[in-house]
């Protein structure tokens, strides 16, 4: 466990992104893709900005620089979290029940909700325009619209709380920030019943996503968790993603043929032909 | 099966060499709620059948019990996009090859189980469990 500092969220946040992006605080790291690009070298739209937009690998990928990357199940990092509130661990770490739709509800095809869907390893695709951004994540198909605006701008008052939650952008010189509220209380990421339970974040938390090309082809993946709920301090991951130009989305159906859902399984048309 | 088929070609071991290296987890189900890692199974039989879809593929294996009865059994594999980018294709795996799968049985105790490795008559071997399944040792 490592301990950020907190003062107002939106202050705090930004303070903590930051500091931490330059190295200057405890919550980064020696291992994070920190190297900024040449700002001639990186693609840019015509309003001067960096332009995004494209299929990456994101960060549920170990990054091989070739077509074919190496999908894996990236897991938030134990020593990069802050130390817990009193109510903290309960809230985090949730036992092993038994209850699918508890355990990992995905597994009946739940959505992922946005901590989970940032390191999914399927493909997400950028759309960038000069007044938003769209991202299209392959895995159930989710998307998010995401309006440019003034940086620290405050969110809409009338949102309700959603698995991806409200998400705003806004430029700190080349990096993108994503600023995100309204989230529902769900699973921080894939953590599997096997490794003890499921992690999960509360309706508190904070998220705010800060990206910045690395050079042509990659960039830093920042994110800050800010969850006063179960966090005494944000905390902040350091990931990347990599830039694919010869990958497309595929399709994906979550109900198209999951057939042992639950660990109930359904004979398959080869199957009724033959005992079972 | 024909030596034809058996022979492997360069783009085939690339796809298996691609198999046997992919990752250790992958996302969808969750494995331990699907399957049991304490049941371990293998079978071999022949391929009756491969269905490339999501969220994982699945292909079927009949299998002669001892009495000579066949069972067709059912194994998960890796989603389809995970594959593709793998270089894998649906015809890597073909109706009539000969296969000896393993992996661990679903907790229904159905003739259905998550697939970890197939192996072919002439040694080739690969994984196509998704990465999130527990493998065979």
């Amino acid at each position: 466990m490592r301990t950020c500092l907190r003062t107002s969220p939106a202050i705090a946040l930004a303070a903590v992104a930051v500091l931490s992006a330059a190295g200057l605080t405890g919550c980064s790291t020696a291992e994070a893709p920190q190297q900024a690009a040449h700002a001639q070298d990186i693609r840019r739209g015509p309003d001067g900005k960096p332009d995004f937009s494209g299929v990456w690998a994101g960060p549920g990928f170990r990054h091989t620089g070739k077509d074919t990357d190496n999908a894996t199940v990236r897991l938030y990092t134990d020593a990069k979290m802050s130390a817990f509130t009193p109510e903290g661990r309960s809230l985090f770490l949730r036992p092993h029940t038994g209850n699918v739709r508890l355990d990992d509800p995905t597994a009946v095809c739940l959505p992922n909700g946005l901590t989970r869907q940032i390191p999914s390893p399927y493909a997400q695709q950028f759309i960038q325009t000069a007044n938003q951004l769209v991202i299209l994540y392959e895995y159930m198909h989710f998307f998010r619209v995401i309006p440019f605006g003034a940086p620290n701008r405050a969110h809409a008052a009338d949102i309700e709380p959603t698995y991806m939650g409200d998400s705003i952008a806004w430029w700190d010189g080349d990096t993108l920030v994503i600023d995100t509220v309204s989230l529902n209380e769900w699973m921080l990421d894939a953590y599997h019943p096997d490794d003890g339970g499921s992690r999960w974040h509360s309706d508190r938390a904070h998220v705010v996503e800060r990206i910045k090309y690395t050079d042509r082809a990659n960039a830093s993946y920042d994110v800050t968790i800010d969850d006063p709920a179960i966090f005494t301090a944000p905390w902040v991951e350091n990931w990347s993603m990599q830039m694919k130009p010869t990958w497309k989305i595929f399709e994906f159906v979550c109900d198209d043929n999951d057939r042992c859902r639950g660990g109930n399984c359904t004979a398959s048309d080869a199957q009724k032909t033959s005992t079972q | 099966m024909s030596p034809a088929r058996m022979k492997m070609t360069g783009a085939v071991s690339a796809v298996l060499v691609a198999l046997v290296t992919g990752p250790h987890l992958l996302a969808h189900h969750s494995f331990a709620t699907e399957y049991d890692r304490n049941k371990p199974v293998s079978v071999t039989g022949v391929v009756k059948k491969v269905e490339w879809r999501n969220p994982h593929i699945w292909f079927y294996v009949d299998v002669k019990d001892e009495r000579g009865k066949v069972v067709t059994w059912g194994f998960s594999g890796g989603p389809p996009a995970f594959l593709m980018r793998q270089g894998i294709r649906q015809d890597v795996m073909k109706i009539g090859d000969v296969v000896k799968v393993e992996g661990f049985r679903a907790r229904d105790g159905s003739n259905n189980a998550s697939g970890g490795r197939v192996t072919f008559p002439d040694g080739r071997s690969v994984f196509t469990a998704s990465a999130e399944d527990a493998r065979p040792d």
